[in-house]
């Protein structure tokens, strides 16, 4: 009798737990899958994204400090899309050729209008690096829960299904246990490289924005210097 | 992005590829078909008790008495024997057989005597019934003790006949026992033995209330003519082929079927003492143990106090207190304390079914620890 029993419910391959799952245990696990593989995919996204990132910064930061002036190199920039520390430069060159060209009297209103320019500009470099961390961050904290879930429900069917057949036999009960167990570790699965990941990236990304705001604020100061020798030799002029 | 999200369902692809091939069903545990093996906890002193068995026979796992031959078990019974009775030593038996021996003379000693204790006995009925019947009987006897052991014998034989004995119907019927009587008589015996008939059914029919004291009056003279009769026969040799000479086998009636091996008489359960039994016996001398420190070799003392206890725990008697080494002094000081130590500490406090192993106590005292 029990040989039999052993004998038929000794099918417990990851396939036939997936199968014998009930339907929510099974929706359960392929939302995880799903989350598994979005949080995969942003970080591989980010780490392409981070490693450019950084290397643009590098290469900027090298161009910048070179002497170059910055009329050629605002020149060069603005025919294309940049970003990062290009579009933090192009943007407060833009403010700061429009307020110039129109022969802008006030100094200190044209100060504010470049730091604001870039500070916008900052902004979004900032939401760029950091966007798809929250549902990292998401998944991280809420797939064990979901898989937990999954788990006391297949928990609770097999229990059902235990009382129905009268039998507490182990050989009775492990698989749907083990079915159940699986919704469990397909959560953890998914929720401990969202975590890691999530730390990681959230770091780098807290980095990227600390170079940004630093260049920001000592390209700030130069366009504040530029504009203070602009104005002296105007009034020189006159 | 969309990159990304393809490299990562590939890679999860993989993944789950490699787990459905790889985790496939995990090898399942093989149970091995052990018996479980029973582990019991036994009390020791189960083990050191002395077991029933034969003194003499060869050491074996299990001792045993020595085998018996009767198949009858008798309930309860203790000791090993062949007896229907459990019977606990053999000494009183041969004892019995002896008595017994001595018997058959008394018996002959009774007949030399039967003329005077017979009229004894006698008077014993008639001061009870009546006194006019007895001396009747009394004649009987005396004139022909020979004759009198021919109508016993037709006696017997009409009581063979008529089993149900019909006192009653004598009385309605005189005659009709006669008749058949008369035709046995001649197939059965010779002719004297007519005359004693009619006298018996006589004395029936005219007073049922005498039967009484006749019928123990002649049951005495039966008994007096047998003893009579042996008297005359006796032969001592005769009598002592017929007694049973078998020896006495003893013992009780405990069957044993196994073979013997050796063991004590008796099984004994746990007699002694257990470990908390003597720590509490020796906490409860040693509350009352008062010595004086600082006594010049008080540490070679060594006291011994022997006791004989009662049911009750008292000391009977006095403690046999013997005290050797250290000074003469330091000795007699200490012995005394130890005396007073156990005087003062009764009753003992000590588990009554065990009376057997604490009836007599014998305590150390050593004063070297108390220094």
């Amino acid at each position: 009798m029990e040989q039999v029993g052993l004998a038929a419910t000794s099918d417990v391959t990851l396939w036939s737990l997936f199968m014998q799952a009930g339907f929510v245990v099974k929706l359960v696990m392929l939302g995880l899958i799903g989350a598994s593989i979005w949080t995969w995919a942003i970080v591989v996204d980010k780490v392409v994204t981070y490693n450019r990132v950084r290397r643009q910064l590098d290469k900027f930061e090298q161009v910048f400090w070179s002497g170059q002036s910055l009329e050629e190199l605002y020149r060069s920039l603005s025919d294309r899309k940049s970003s990062g520390m290009g579009a933090i430069f192009v943007a407060a060159m833009r403010e700061w050729k429009k307020s110039f060209e129109r022969g802008a009297k006030s100094p200190i209103g044209l100060q504010m209008r470049i730091d604001k320019a870039m500070d916008v500009t900052l902004a979004r470099e900032s939401d760029a690096l950091e966007a798809r961390l929250g549902s990292l961050a998401t998944i991280g904290s809420a797939a064990p829960f979901i898989g937990l879930f999954g788990t006391v429900v297949g928990i609770m069917t097999s229990f059902q299904a235990i009382a129905g057949s009268k039998s507490t036999n182990l050989a009775v009960v492990a698989p749907g246990i083990a079915e159940a167990l699986l919704a469990t570790a397909i959560g953890l699965l998914a929720a401990i490289p969202a975590v890691i990941a999530y730390n990681k990236f959230s770091a780098d990304a807290g980095k990227i924005s600390a170079r940004l705001e630093g260049f920001a604020d000592e390209f700030s100061g130069i366009l504040s210097r530029q504009i203070d020798e602009r104005l002296q030799s105007r009034q020189a002029a006159e | 992005m969309r990159g990304s999200i393809i490299i990562s369902a590939g890679l999860h692809a993989l993944l789950i590829g490699f787990a459905l091939s790889s985790f496939s069903s995990p090898r399942t545990l093989e149970v091995a078909d052990v018996e479980a093996l029973p582990v019991d906890i036994v009390p020791v002193e189960s083990i050191t008790q002395i077991q029933q068995g034969d003194k003499k026979a060869p050491l074996a796992e299990k001792s045993a008495p020595t085998p018996t031959q009767r198949p009858d078990p008798v309930q309860d019974a203790e000791n090993v024997g062949e007896n229907k009775v459990d019977l606990t030593n053999k000494a009183p038996k041969p004892a019995e057989r002896e008595i017994v021996a001595e018997a058959p003379p008394k018996p002959a000693e009774k007949p030399v005597p039967t003329p005077e204790p017979d009229p004894e006995p006698q008077p014993e009925p008639k001061p009870v019934e009546e006194a006019a019947p007895a001396p009747q009987p009394e004649p009987e006897p005396k004139p022909e003790p020979v004759a009198e052991p021919k109508p016993e014998a037709p006696q017997e034989t009409e009581v063979a006949a008529l089993p149900p004995e019909p006192d009653p119907l004598a009385e309605a019927i005189e005659n009709a026992p006669e008749e058949p009587a008369f035709e046995q008589l001649p197939t059965a015996g010779p002719v004297p033995s007519t005359r004693p008939k009619p006298e018996t059914p006589k004395p029936q029919p005219t007073e049922t209330a005498e039967k009484k004291s006749e019928k123990p009056a002649e049951k005495k003279q039966e008994k007096s003519s047998a003893s009579s009769a042996k008297d005359s026969d006796f032969n001592a040799d005769e009598i002592a082929a017929l007694l049973n000479k078998d020896e006495a086998k003893g013992g009780g009636a405990k069957r044993s079927t196994e073979t013997a091996s050796l063991g004590g008489s008796k099984t004994t359960r746990g007699e002694t003492l257990s470990l908390s039994e003597m720590d509490a016996l020796r906490g409860q001398i040693q509350k009352y143990w008062n010595i004086i420190p600082g006594m010049a070799d008080g540490e070679d003392v060594r006291v011994v106090v022997k006791m004989r206890l009662d049911q009750t725990g008292n000391i009977i008697g006095n403690p046999e207190v013997t005290a050797t080494g250290g000074s003469a002094g330091t000795r007699s000081t200490l012995a005394g304390s130890a005396k007073r130590a156990v005087l003062r500490a009764q009753p003992y406090q000590l588990p009554a079914d065990k009376y057997a192993s604490w009836s007599e106590v014998i305590v150390n005292f050593d004063p070297s620890q108390m220094f």
